[in-house]
């Protein structure tokens, strides 16, 4: 990965409403190279969807979102696919097993799966096994090996040590913590601040 | 072939071979699909064999109750294209990863052999079953191509267009109306034209309706290319 000094998302004043319901309202924040930004607040608060909206899977009603990398502001379409992405409602294919899904989503990332299987060799997760038969913990490894499939610069988490054990928990912060050594953004969306180390800056939603 | 056009290649490529291996291993369309063509074919049979429909009739009917087979064993499978997605929670990675115009040409490749082979299955089945002769069967063959590409076509965009929808059923039915009856006359017209023979009268017909018929593919084609990423990102 190109050490990516001109990485920056920023986002201003933005509002997500579902029908009636107001679920973000003038938000803002920014991140840059090397620094993670920590989205907190109770259930409910709007951090998932925050996080949708930062990735492109879901369009503010309002406000603005540019990520710029190499001085050059991404559209949408191609934010949406540069990012890597770890939620608890992201799935892959119950029917292929973890290295086939991706082998498949690496020809769709137009890239090799080295180093998505890499770093499911680091998370211990056996590679040739179904991902309908894995356990929650070990699909939340799977996600992981997806998200860093392409070595994204930006790294979207929501609640990204959900059903890991210690183990998996420590293998993913290493994870993570790498990808912010080599310059690259984070923001993650947890419940607590409290499992969260090396916060650059921080939101808290729903209050 | 550019790098991009080789690229967006292998997208279709990989979308296409997805589709197949996830549908080897769970023959949920193939289940649905041969299992409709099965019922309706021996209904058909039992209610119409041979014995049961003069042969004048016979060629202006069966092509009708054909198409209405293929059309409805299409719709009880095809739908699951796009729906299975969502419902499995994979469309998120799906929008993360594939470009758009890729993704909706490999699960049109997929609709496009699963229909081809469900044709292939039925209408040997079908034409013996009934005795029903046929005239013209390069035209019939045609038809059955250029017909089963628009059943794929249709099938795969208004797939596309309810996947997020709540009343995923209803809507199928509402919109395939539009969208398929064009398609269902002019393929039954021509089916018609392919069983009493190419000539004549016939023969002209076929000159009218087979190039409306390349038409409509062109044009829902050209129409899902271009709604596709519409209704697929936010």
């Amino acid at each position: 990965m190109p050490p990516p000094l001109d990485t920056r998302l920023s986002f201003e004043n933005l509002r997500r409403r579902f029908g009636r319901l107001s679920v973000l309202e003038g938000v803002s924040g920014e991140v840059g190279p090397g620094e993670l930004l920590l989205v907190t607040g109770p259930n409910g608060s709007g951090k998932s969807t925050l996080l949708r909206c930062l990735a492109g899977l879901l369009a503010p009603d309002r406000g603005t979102i540019q990520y710029r990398e190499d001085d050059r502001v991404l559209e949408t379409d191609e934010r949406r696919r540069r990012v890597g992405y770890v939620a608890p409602d992201l799935a892959l294919y119950s029917e292929l097993t973890a290295a086939e899904n991706l082998e498949f989503f690496a020809r769709l990332r137009r890239t090799g799966p080295e180093w998505g299987l890499e770093v499911l060799r680091r998370l211990e997760l056996p590679t040739d096994r179904m991902a309908g038969a894995l356990s929650s913990g070990m699909r939340q490894r799977l996600r992981w090996g997806w998200a860093m499939l392409h070595r994204p610069r930006l790294l979207l988490l929501d609640e990204p040590f959900q059903n890991l054990d210690a183990p998996g928990e420590a293998a993913t912060r290493g994870l993570l913590y790498e990808h912010l050594d080599q310059g690259g953004l984070a923001v993650v969306a947890n419940p607590s601040s409290l499992e969260i180390e090396r916060v650059t800056h921080r939101i808290e939603l729903g209050r | 072939m550019s790098p991009i056009a080789s690229s967006w290649a292998a997208e279709v490529a990989a979308v296409f071979v997805k589709e197949w291996r996830c549908e080897f291993r769970t023959r949920y369309a193939l289940n649905t699909l041969a299992l409709f063509a099965f019922t309706t074919l021996v209904v058909t049979s039992v209610s119409l064999g041979p014995m049961g429909i003069a042969k004048a009739q016979g060629s202006a009917v069966l092509p009708v109750l054909l198409w209405l087979i293929l059309l409805f064993s299409v719709a009880a499978g095809l739908p699951r294209a796009f729906v299975q997605e969502e419902e499995s929670q994979t469309a998120t990675a799906l929008r993360l990863a594939a470009t758009p115009s890729a993704l909706f040409c490999g699960k049109l490749l997929y609709c496009l052999t699963l229909v081809m082979a469900l044709e292939l299955l039925v209408t040997p089945v079908f034409l013996t079953l009934m005795s029903l002769g046929v005239e013209s069967p390069g035209l019939l063959a045609a038809v059955l191509a250029a017909g089963g590409y628009g059943l794929a076509v249709g099938s795969t965009l208004v797939a596309a267009i309810i996947a997020q929808a709540r009343t995923k059923g209803t809507l199928f039915s509402v919109l395939s109306f539009p969208v398929l009856l064009p398609l269902l006359l002019l393929v039954v017209e021509l089916t018609r034209t392919a069983v009493a023979g190419g000539i004549g009268d016939m023969g002209s017909t076929a000159g009218v309706v087979l190039p409306q018929l390349l038409l409509y593919d062109a044009s829902v084609s050209v129409a899902g290319l271009m709604l596709f990423p519409v209704v697929w990102n936010p």
